[in-house]
């Protein structure tokens, strides 16, 4: 039973490459100011990872019997995003609308949220043997 | 019975083996594993010939649910020669596999075993209701 395992790296990877694209897409249309393609970029986004994260998480389940209450994936995505975002502005890649304040904010609130979603796990956690869901040892 | 009644007779009972059925695999796993020490594909034969072909594994669904027990400490395995090919992973019952599976037939089995119930699954007549 691992805790990294190869579907949550090829998240963490899917998730590197769209934010990538993301950011760089949504500098390009924020100087253009085309507002209405900064929303479509956005939404298509937010539902790719969502995609991704449902796709992998399904098949680690399948794969690995580790009950994370879905935190594992969580945090990669705070990491990940959060990384990329970082050294989007480190390296000036960003646009003249884009501030590095708004990352910060975001990471804040979403750590807030981080330690909810693990506090979550802590207390579920007691309905496992061994790290295994009581419901998912006996199929 | 009807036609119609016979229809519907198997279509309830398919549901209710469908209903029965889950949750059963550790059972025949188990019973499989006390016989003897088994790989895979022979646990899988031997679970389809136990059951008369009522139940039927996958070989990815034993891989993931043997890999799950042995985590749990309750199978553990040795290498045995293969059939013409690599080592085999030969399953068997630890002390707590053996210890839980006669707690589990104790408590929910063996009373189907024991009158009155016995008797009333031997039965095939229903008691009439004046």
């Amino acid at each position: 039973m691992k805790i990294i395992t190869r579907n949550l790296l090829l998240f963490a990877l899917l998730l590197f490459v769209y934010t990538i694209l993301f950011r760089f897409g949504l500098g390009q249309l924020l100087t253009a100011e085309k507002w209405l393609w900064v929303i479509i970029i956005s939404v298509t986004y937010g539902a790719m990872i969502f995609v991704t994260a449902w796709t992998t998480g399904k098949r680690d389940g399948m794969e690995n019997f580790l009950f994370d209450a879905g935190f594992r994936w969580n945090l990669t995505t705070f990491l990940v995003w959060g990384i990329a975002s970082e050294a989007w502005f480190l390296l000036d890649l960003h646009s003249q609308y884009e501030t590095i304040r708004v990352v910060h904010i975001t990471l804040l609130i979403w750590s807030g949220f981080l330690i909810l979603h693990f506090l979550l796990f802590l207390i579920l956690r007691r309905r496992t043997i061994k790290g295994v869901h009581k419901t998912d040892i006996f199929e | 019975m009807s036609n119609e009644e016979i229809k519907m007779h198997d279509e309830l009972l398919g549901a209710w083996e469908e209903t029965y059925k889950k949750g059963q695999l550790t059972l025949w796993i188990f019973l499989s594993l006390k016989e003897g020490p088994k790989y895979v594909q022979g646990l899988q034969e031997s679970i389809h010939s136990f059951s008369k072909g009522t139940i039927s594994a996958e070989e990815q669904s034993l891989y993931r649910t043997l890999r799950k027990f042995y985590h749990l400490k309750m199978v553990d395995y040795s290498a045995g020669k293969g059939h013409k090919g690599p080592d085999r992973k030969y399953y068997h019952l630890t002390e707590l596999g053996a210890s839980l599976l006669q707690s589990f037939v104790e408590r929910n089995i063996l009373l189907f075993f024991q009158d009155p119930l016995r008797e009333l699954l031997l039965n095939s007549s229903q008691t009439k209701i004046d």
